[in-house]
């Protein structure tokens, strides 16, 4: 009997060993050697073939030096940029997947003849009219591949378009950035002779309006997002009045919901008026929690009730926020702008534009993704027999989306929220390094760039070793959050 | 009657039918403009790239010659590397993992559980805490600008091993366990049975290790030095800032390095699809 355990054992590992081996040696040992270095003070300038210090044991000192240098801090807040897209991307990944999942394949053979011939017939008059005006052949391009496009889905479904919806994500890399960093070229670009002539024309549109226009508008602007925050905190009551809601999620939401006055001065030269507006709105909201304080009290179970519901909606309102914000902003310096003439930005060489640049790419990337095909896969477990059933109770499509489906999605967008988030906490060096070089002046630096730099730049291996170990600890936090509240979340 | 009650439903449900085609194709096409500027521009000449014009007067197909006899660039070399390296960490990669899978998944043995567990737990950790010490590892081994020290980190993973044994759990135990009994060696079950059973789960990963290594860059990035040893992405870093100017021959460049991926994806992507849902969904 002890023989066979042992012969039983001897096969396992005989089976594990070559895979086993690698892992002890490329997986296992850095690891508990980075580790390790982190706590010492190794660094290629010191520690050489040609200068042989011996290592020194520093304790924690590497990680302190790490939190008071601005660079951490800095390339954080860039890392957090970036992360503001997600929300956006995740938003967009539904749509698109939400357009994949209504039923597509026309089957029945009539109709399909019907809109092939409507079709062919359509694409044929625009290329005649085309001619009559002599314009590039590109765009009887364009109307081949619309018309191929539509026969295809006619065809095949969902199976063409999600094929053409996932190829930016399956093929982005080093070639589709460099490919993008030449869109983005602000002389020669595609983007800027596109936009270039419909900024032209808003300026021949905006120069004779009177200023006071656009002030109106940065009012208006401000008057809807004082709307949106009075709704977002309202639902964000009624939830806690409806015992929903406990006091973790309570104030993780007010925190998302504040974080766009704090980092909005940091980021972007505010206007005195602006911030004045934007601090006052924040005090009213504020203000009413206060003030309307006995109707936020509840009796929910424990303080983790609804937590990701909350962290959902106060995230999105967040990143509603600052583009709120951010239009009222520009509302505000339109007509100095109109005074200037209106030109592109130069995109990826200008400190303010390149973070927004990159992430304009990254939706282009990430909506057709894998969040899109989890959505899609969510989206085929939603029972329809529950959206009939809201359909002969007379419910619109939005609300049988936001009542029966949206809710049986939840899981699944918490999920790929957090696996969103991990991704972006450590990414960012490859964009970064083919598009721009991290610049300029370190605005697209994310922290992974930033252990590349100290690590592989700068020699400094234990100080990037203890950087990469807090990005870890991040990264194990957000992890054990979405363990502690996706499965529960799961069980709602 | 019929036939006109017909046709009012079909007039009611047409508008229906087609809003999110219509939707679906203005999406498409969104997507493909930037490779469709991609291969227009790879055709145009050099003084025309800058023109508003996507359309090339002429259509210069000699430029895809043209990128492999760059001075200084070793496109060709560059791109037999990615795709050399990619092939061996997938073959690599795919048998030991296979291999490991079947240990966790159908042998019992005295650790397995622990070690198991130890497999599970790497997966957690960013690959970034990794490249200091393997790359010090790599200097230590000489293996510094060499396809083995592109290769073998690479080849052993926890992530292609967890994938393929929550595979193997899913195929019934009673066929290998008859396997068994009709006398089979236990690699017998594992080459017989097992491994055609678990053909799907085998070409996702497949695709995942290609796909991973063929776009890798951080790795690559630190490790080569010399140009001939240069893979695809890291080759074109450099061609874009050696003589990124040249827009139509970097643009020809680019469309070759992504064919590949197309090709792979279109082939393939029954089996991609399914992979990522089922690693999703089962978290």
């Amino acid at each position: 009997m002890i023989n066979k355990n042992k012969s039983d054992t001897l096969r396992g590992l005989a089976f594990l060993s070559p895979n086993i081996l690698g892992f002890l040696t490329f997986t296992i040992f850095p690891l508990a050697f980075s580790i390790v270095m982190a706590f010492s003070n190794w660094n290629l300038s010191l520690h050489n073939m040609f200068k042989e210090e011996s290592l020194q044991w520093i304790g924690f000192d590497n990680f302190a030096n790490l939190l008071n240098t601005d660079e951490f801090w800095k390339y954080l807040k860039n890392t957090l940029f970036f992360m503001m897209g997600i929300p956006l991307s995740i938003a967009g990944s539904l749509f698109a997947a939400m357009l994949l999942n209504s039923d597509l394949q026309v089957k029945d053979k009539k109709l399909r003849t019907h809109f092939i011939i409507v079709t062919l017939v359509i694409m044929g008059v625009s290329v005649a009219c085309i001619s009559g005006v002599d314009v590039s052949p590109f765009f009887y391009l364009i109307t081949l591949l619309i018309g191929l496009f539509f026969i295809g889905g006619l065809f095949g479904g969902i199976s063409v378009y999600r094929t053409l919806f996932y190829m930016p994500h399956f093929t982005a890399g080093v070639a589709t950035f460099i490919l993008w960093k030449k869109i983005f070229n602000p002389e020669t670009g595609p983007l800027t002779q596109f936009l270039q002539p419909i900024l032209n024309g808003i300026h021949s549109v905006a120069e004779p309006l009177p200023d006071s226009v656009f002030y109106f508008l940065m009012g208006l602007t401000y008057l809807f997002l004082g709307f949106v925050l009075y709704k977002g905190v309202n639902i964000i009551r009624k939830w806690r009045e409806d015992e929903e809601l406990g006091l973790g999620g309570l104030v993780l939401s007010f925190v998302f919901l504040s974080i766009p006055i704090f980092c909005i001065p940091s980021w972007i030269q505010w206007s005195n008026l602006g911030t004045a507006l934007t601090i006052a709105l924040f005090l009213i909201v504020f203000g009413s929690l206060l003030i309307g304080w006995n109707s936020f009290k509840t009796d929910a179970k424990s303080w983790d009730d609804g937590l990701g519901n909350a962290v959902m909606l106060s995230m999105g309102l967040m990143v509603l926020e600052f583009v709120l914000l951010g239009f009222g902003e520009l509302m505000y310096n339109f007509p100095e702008m109109v005074a200037q003439g209106l030109n592109t930005p130069n995109w990826l060489t200008e400190y303010h534009w390149a973070k927004p640049s990159i992430m304009f790419m990254g939706f282009w990337a990430s909506i057709g993704s894998n969040q899109m095909l989890l959505f899609l896969a969510a989206l085929s477990a939603v029972s329809p027999e529950l959206t009939e059933a809201a359909e002969i109770d007379g419910a619109n499509n939005f609300q049988k989306f936001w009542n029966v489906t949206w809710p049986q999605l939840a899981p699944v967008t918490f999920f790929i929220m957090i696996m969103a988030v991990i991704h972006g906490m450590q990414g960012g060096f490859e964009v970064a390094k083919a598009m721009t070089n991290g610049g300029p002046a370190g605005a697209t630096t994310t922290l992974e760039y930033y252990v590349y730099e100290e690590g592989f730049g700068g020699g400094r291996l234990a100080y990037a070793s203890a950087l990469s170990w807090i990005l870890f600890c991040i990264i194990f936090a957000i992890t054990l959050f979405q363990w502690r509240f996706g499965n529960r979340y799961v069980n709602d | 009657m019929t036939n006109s009650l017909k046709s009012k439903k079909m007039s009611t449900k047409t508008p229906k039918i087609l809003m999110p085609h219509i939707l679906c194709v203005g999406l498409s096409l969104l997507f493909c403009l930037p490779f469709l500027w991609m291969v227009l521009t790879s055709l145009k000449s050099l003084e025309n790239v800058a023109s508003i014009d996507w359309w090339p007067e002429i259509f210069h197909w000699e430029n895809y010659k043209s990128v492999f006899t760059i001075e200084n660039l070793n496109y060709g070399r560059w791109y037999l590397n990615s795709l050399f390296i990619a092939f061996t960490v997938t073959f690599v990669q795919v048998f030991t993992s296979s291999l490991a899978a079947f240990a966790f998944s159908r042998l019992k043995w005295k650790w397995r559980d622990r070690i198991f567990l130890l497999y599970l737990s790497t997966m957690m950790v960013p690959g970034l805490i990794l490249m200091i010490p393997n790359f010090q590892m790599m200097i230590r081994l000489g293996l510094v600008d060499s396809y083995l020290g592109m290769i073998l980190p690479a080849s052993f993973s926890a992530f292609g091993t967890f994938l393929l044994r929550q595979f193997m759990m899913g195929i019934p135990t009673a066929l290998d366990e008859a396997a068994t009994i009709d006398g089979a060696s236990t690699w017998q079950v594992f080459w017989n049975v097992i491994l055609p059973l678990s053909r799907p789960g085998l070409i996702t990963l497949c695709i995942f290790t290609f796909m991973g290594n063929y776009n890798s860059f951080f790795w690559p990035l630190v490790m080569l030095k010399s140009d001939h040893q240069f893979t695809l992405p890291i080759g074109l870093l450099f061609f874009e800032s050696s003589q990124g100017q040249q827009t139509n021959l970097l643009m020809a460049a680019i469309t070759m390095a992504v064919v590949p991926m197309i090709v792979v994806f279109v082939t393939l992507q029954k089996h991609l699809v399914k992979g990522i849902q089922m690693g999703g969904v089962k978290g």
